[in-house]
């Protein structure tokens, strides 16, 4: 197959030295134009992320030279990578491919944008016109492993992450919609962003910031299309708002339960509220939900959640390591059958040519034979070339099922004077 | 013109999809999905087809009887649940909503089977009355249930517990929102349904020509009605009615009041029925009359 991969990951490489390792769009078009330059027979695709950068070729004689080629092009030192460059060949390479196009070798297991980003590197691949059949059918089989993974276990479904568990297991089973629901955000903090980027993805919110920084909450609302309240405003925000989001940095309890009562509670006529208490410490004090119809949350509530959601994933992991296993099992033996391709053809032709020649010979010697009879005689010279073929062809295909029968193919190539 | 199918059929086909549905809770498969899927539809197909038998038997069904009416209701019902299941493929819904019609078939094996009358003027009020008291009795068993998740749902988020597991409920919004609607319009169809029988009553000629207010259908259906409209007015008046939990409280509330006509209407003492039951030939009246105490012919039994 001669199929290797070379590249480094978020586990050998801190950030500093994957960040001029990574390769943007217009840099993998250049990059692989140069390596075809390079490696003029070769088949190779690049896929860089922000967690890895890996190339997969087939028909480069060494790793090495592919890793030569990698710190070349981005100008980074043999010594800076030392012992950090991961190689793998043939099946372990495609098993890798399969890991990582399933997510499996995600930071987050189960992240579903890498699939894009494989298909993508594909793609490029195949635009700059550096992939060939073998990548291309590897590459075809991995996007279909990681779709069988998707399709097969569950191990997307469960999201680890805080902000989309707030917002797409919790905060949607109180809201059917989140276009036009009036959410407020206490404070501006990073969790506050990030929780907005998941929400804006789930619907059009009207955002609403109050902070008491005004021009870091001028700056989230603006960010976000929304409007920044003075800090003074807090009480009557809270008593419009459907969604409220809390990560100020205060050192104690914003809202006290005797504040919600007297200062929200009364206006807001027992109306859903969710809050996401995302500050450490709380900014809403844990009284706050028990006030009928408000449902509250802290960071606590849902790093459990998560880690709940973490362990249904691991408990999705050995089936999804099943797959993978059966379809590389699967894809290595296809390869291996089909590097026999030339040598069954080979010695399909070293048999139909005296096939046909004696056949030749025969009709002319009888020239008096019905059709019937010359269909009977060709379907007997047929069968008989078949039957002859059957044992070799079954001995190649078994071979095939534990790697390239090397051995085998010489000596069939040797028995009949076969051409390499 | 025997078809073979009977309430059995479709009865075992929700009942293979209620099954189907619990299952759900352990194991989800694609396969178990298209199966209840197919359960559900084959369930429907079976109980149109029945019920149109009965309308080619009896013109005037499937109001033509208190079992046509309850087998009816629970097709009304039995339509929603398909298609909420196809517009929600994930809730478990049909946990809720399945047991309700299954209850409906159930109870109407109870119900009698008295043939409708002769199409008459005042059979129309009847006829009109029984499809607004039907489509009412759906509504209310429709927010009842809705009501129903709504609590559990709340109840889920308030304690933390995981709400994407197998129990798949809809969103409190959504919940909040049929919850809401359901008792508003059944108000107007019980109303609706009431006030039609008060007008089929009181079109009736000579000594019939009056309503019979102490019979317990009519007493427990004018509570109901009650109910409804006091509830209706609290939601006005009381701005916390309209939303949340209150709102659930209310459909709750007034499926019990359902629950107590739909009895007394089945197993109760009912002026009518009493005169029915005396009567040398077999009951005639429609579940339209039952309620009000007319018989077959608009004669006041």
């Amino acid at each position: 197959m001669n199929l290797q991969m070379v590249g480094c990951t978020h586990r050998e490489m801190g950030i500093d030295i994957r960040q001029q390792l990574t390769f943007d769009r217009s840099q993998t078009v250049e990059a692989l134009g140069q390596w075809q330059s390079r490696f003029p027979d070769a088949e190779l695709v690049l896929l860089s992320t922000c967690n890895r950068v890996e190339i997969y070729a087939v028909g480069v004689p060494k790793a090495e030279e592919l890793i030569e080629a990698l710190l070349d092009y981005q100008k980074v030192t043999a010594s800076q990578v030392e012992g950090r460059m991961v190689t793998l060949a043939d099946s372990k390479a495609v098993k890798y491919l399969y890991r990582v196009a399933s997510s499996l070798e995600s930071m987050v297991v189960g992240e579903p944008q890498i699939l894009a980003q494989v298909k993508e590197a594909y793609q490029t691949a195949q635009e700059v016109g550096s992939t060939g059949p073998l990548l291309h059918d590897l590459f075809q089989s991995a996007l279909r492993t990681a779709k069988r993974v998707a399709g097969e276990t569950s191990l997307h479904k469960h999201r680890v992450s805080i902000p989309s568990v707030a917002i797409s297991d919790l905060a949607s089973c109180v809201f059917e919609t989140f276009d036009g629901k009036h959410v407020l955000v206490i404070g501006a903090g990073k969790m506050a962003d990030e929780t907005l980027r998941y929400l804006r993805d789930a619907g059009d919110a009207v955002i609403h910031v109050v902070n008491r920084d005004a021009q870091r909450g001028q700056q989230l609302a603006k960010k976000w299309n929304g409007q920044y309240h003075e800090w003074d405003q807090l009480w009557e925000q809270l008593e419009a708002a459907d969604l409220t989001i809390s990560t100020t940095a205060a050192n104690e309890t914003i809202v006290t339960a005797a504040d919600f009562e007297q200062k929200v509670a009364p206006g807001r006529y027992q109306r859903p509220l969710f809050i996401l208490d995302l500050a450490v410490p709380r900014d809403f004090d844990s009284q706050v939900g028990n006030a009928l119809g408000v449902y509250l949350y802290s960071l606590d509530d849902l790093t459990l959640a998560c880690e709940k959601n973490r362990q249904t994933r691991a408990a999705e992991l050995p089936a999804a390591e099943t797959i993978i296993k059966r379809e590389t099992e699967r894809f290595v033996v296809e390869m291996n059958h089909r590097a026999t391709a030339p040598v069954i053809t080979g010695l399909r032709e070293g048999l139909e040519r005296p096939k046909d020649a004696e056949l030749e010979r025969l009709f002319c010697k009888l020239p008096n034979l019905d059709d019937q009879s010359r269909k009977e005689i060709e379907q007997f010279a047929d069968r008989l070339v078949n039957k002859m073929l059957h044992p070799p062809l079954e001995s190649l295909r078994d071979a095939s099922q534990n790697g390239t029968p090397h051995g085998l193919l010489d000596a069939l190539r040797n028995l009949f004077k076969l051409e390499n | 013109m025997d078809s073979g199918i009977n309430m059995l059929c479709f009865s075992a086909s929700y009942g293979i999809a209620l099954a189907l549905e619990l299952s759900g809770l352990w194991a989800r498969t694609r396969i178990g999905r298209v199966a209840l899927l197919f359960s559900a539809i084959a369930g429907l197909v079976a109980h149109t087809w029945y019920l149109g038998r009965r309308v080619a038997e009896m013109p005037a069904a499937p109001l033509a009887s208190q079992q046509d009416w309850y087998v009816l209701a629970a097709w009304a019902l039995a339509i929603i649940y398909l298609t909420l299941k196809l517009y929600y493929p994930r809730s478990s819904m049909g946990l809720f909503l399945l047991p309700a019609v299954l209850a409906l078939v159930g109870i109407s094996r109870f119900a009698t089977k008295t043939p409708l009358a002769t199409f008459q003027a005042p059979r129309v009020w009847g006829q009109v009355h029984g499809v607004l008291l039907m489509l009412g009795t759906v509504t209310v068993l429709l927010g009842f249930l809705a009501g129903l998740m709504y609590l559990i749902q709340s109840y889920r988020l308030k304690h933390k517990l995981p709400t994407r597991g197998r129990l798949q409920l809809p969103s409190l919004e959504w919940l909040e929102r049929v919850n809401s609607r359901s008792l508003g319009v059944a108000t107007l169809l019980v109303g609706g349904g009431f006030f039609t029988g008060v007008l089929s009553r009181l079109a009736q000629q000579g000594e019939q020509s009056f309503v019979p207010w102490t019979d317990p259908v009519v007493l427990s259906l004018a509570a109901m009605f009650v109910w409804l409209v006091v509830a209706e007015g609290f939601r006005l008046v009381y701005p916390a009615a309209r939303q949340g939990q209150k709102v659930a409280y209310l459909t709750i509330a007034a499926f019990l009041f359902l629950a107590l006509v739909l009895a007394v209407m089945t197993w109760g003492d009912s002026l009518h029925l009493n005169a029915d039951s005396e009567s040398t030939e077999p009951p005639q009246a429609s579940i339209s009359t039952t309620i009000l105490g007319l018989s077959n012919n608009g004669d006041l039994a």
